[in-house]
């Protein structure tokens, strides 16, 4: 029997950041950021350029190292576990980088390969997230002919490709034409309850639509956590803290 | 070790399908093709040693120019994010890239064979200069490929890549001239780090452990110091 005041699993955070601080010589581009993401929930990183938020994102994914503070990803340390802790995240920069040379079916293939799928399981694995992100029409389609809009697809499908229990999406809207944003924004609130989804963005409608929870981040310190559902007027906030 | 087949296959296809691997390829094969015709009808001699001699200067050429891409590539196009955020180690990753870059260059070599092939039909060559020099020319590519992937790791730009790793690979070279300038006994310092004076002990057909301890201590260095470069962010 579990005492009824004990966090049970679904309680306890996927996404735990305990004063996690990076430095670049003299200056500071993330200052002591305690953030904890629950299983299953969006949480969306709000912030003007510069404010840290791609910064914590790479820390997130172990693209980074923490100069202080430590972060854990389904309990798993980012520096201590990096392997398990990797194995759990898909992350999709900002910048879309993918394999130009590449068909869409193989680059999807080789990241699901990449991340510890045997051969027959990643051909599976890639037929579904095609689906998934609407890319099954595009499978065969060389990457470097392909619009943004495309390229952004083919970008979470390699983060979704290995069914991470988090996805990690940074400024995932960034280029986009309307119809895009909008296919993006439902993809997005799609695969959240089933993954816990956190994205950058410093567009407060964008955070607005998608997040359950924001985090509005400046100049690299974390200056207030707000559940959408308690925060009627986001521009109101955000305006009132920066 | 599933991760490392996955990326050198990567690497594989990614070096076989560019360009710059077969304008190298046949750059190689072409001029020591020439020089191989060359001495052959004015020496009448059955052996390698002169076109060893000059596969080993093309190397270092040749090889700044295809491993340039290797890091310096996945940078400027954002794709080693990708990689540094997957379940592998680092150090898989720059070994994936050394050994694709490792066997085109063997490929070459292997193609440079049929020179030997030829002398074998049509001459009795001594035999063990010809195996000293393929296996010198062997841990030469080893330590070249190792240098160049490792100026690779530290720019976005490929022509300061293949620039860095040129000069690096000629101050090994010529690094016995510096011994004119020091006294003894520092002078065996240059003396021993020289690139050439490990070379010329294998393709006359004398094996030392400290050639080979020489070419492979550099090689192992360099893809430390890669995989540092690479894991230092």
């Amino acid at each position: 029997m579990t005492a009824s005041n004990e966090p049970t699993a679904d309680d306890r955070p996927i996404v735990a950041i305990e004063g996690a601080s990076k430095r670049y010589g003299s200056v500071e581009a993330l200052s002591d950021v305690t953030l904890h993401v629950r299983r299953g929930e969006v949480l969306g990183l709000l912030g003007p350029n510069g404010s840290g938020k791609t910064t914590l994102l790479r820390m997130l994914t172990g693209y980074l190292s923490p100069t202080a503070g430590r972060l854990s990803v389904a309990g798993f340390d980012t520096e201590r576990q990096r392997m398990e802790a990797r194995r759990r995240i898909g992350y999709v920069p900002e910048s879309l980088p993918l394999y130009s040379h590449m068909r869409v079916r193989e680059f999807l293939r080789f990241m699901a390969e990449l991340r510890g799928l045997s051969a027959s399981a990643a051909n599976r694995a890639v037929g579904e997230v095609a689906e998934q992100v609407a890319l099954t029409d595009r499978l065969r389609a060389p990457i470097r002919t392909l619009s943004r809009g495309y390229r952004q697809r083919v970008a979470i499908g390699q983060a979704l490709v290995h069914r991470p229990d988090i996805l990690v999406l940074d400024e995932p809207t960034n280029g986009l034409d309307p119809r895009q944003i909008i296919e993006t924004r439902h993809l997005i609130r799609s695969l959240a309850g089933e993954r816990t989804v956190i994205m950058s963005s410093h567009i407060l409608g964008e955070v607005e639509k998608i997040a359950d929870r924001v985090a509005i981040l400046l100049r690299g310190r974390l200056l207030s956590v707000e559940a959408m559902a308690d925060t009627p007027n986001l521009e109101a906030l955000f305006l009132s803290l920066t | 070790m599933k991760s490392l087949a996955v990326l050198l296959r990567k690497e594989l296809h990614a070096t076989f399908t560019s360009p710059i691997a077969y304008a190298v390829a046949a750059v190689f094969l072409l001029i020591t093709g020439y020089t191989f015709s060359l001495t052959l009808f004015f020496t009448k001699v059955a052996n390698l040693n002169y076109i060893f001699h000059q596969m080993y200067v093309l190397l270092i050429l040749l090889v700044p120019v295809l491993t340039m891409r290797a890091f310096a590539e996945e940078r400027r196009a954002d794709t080693l994010e990708l990689l540094l955020t997957a379940p592998v180690p680092e150090v898989w990753i720059v070994l994936a890239k050394f050994f694709a870059a490792l066997v085109l260059v063997s490929v070459l070599l292997l193609a440079s064979g049929v020179y030997a092939v030829i002398l074998g039909l049509y001459g009795e060559p001594d035999w063990a200069p010809i195996y000293g020099g393929y296996l010198a020319l062997f841990l030469l590519a080893c330590l070249l490929v190792s240098i160049g992937i490792l100026a690779s790791s530290l720019t976005e730009n490929q022509v300061v890549a293949a620039t860095c790793a040129l000069g690096a690979c000629l101050m090994l070279w010529f690094a016995d001239s510096a011994a004119y300038m020091i006294p003894a006994p520092l002078d065996v310092v240059p003396i021993n780090l020289s690139l050439i004076g490990h070379f010329t002990t294998f393709v006359s057909g004398s094996l030392f452990l400290s050639d080979a301890g020489y070419h492979l201590t550099l090689s192992l260095l360099a893809l430390f110091l890669t995989t540092r470069a690479v894991t230092d962010r």
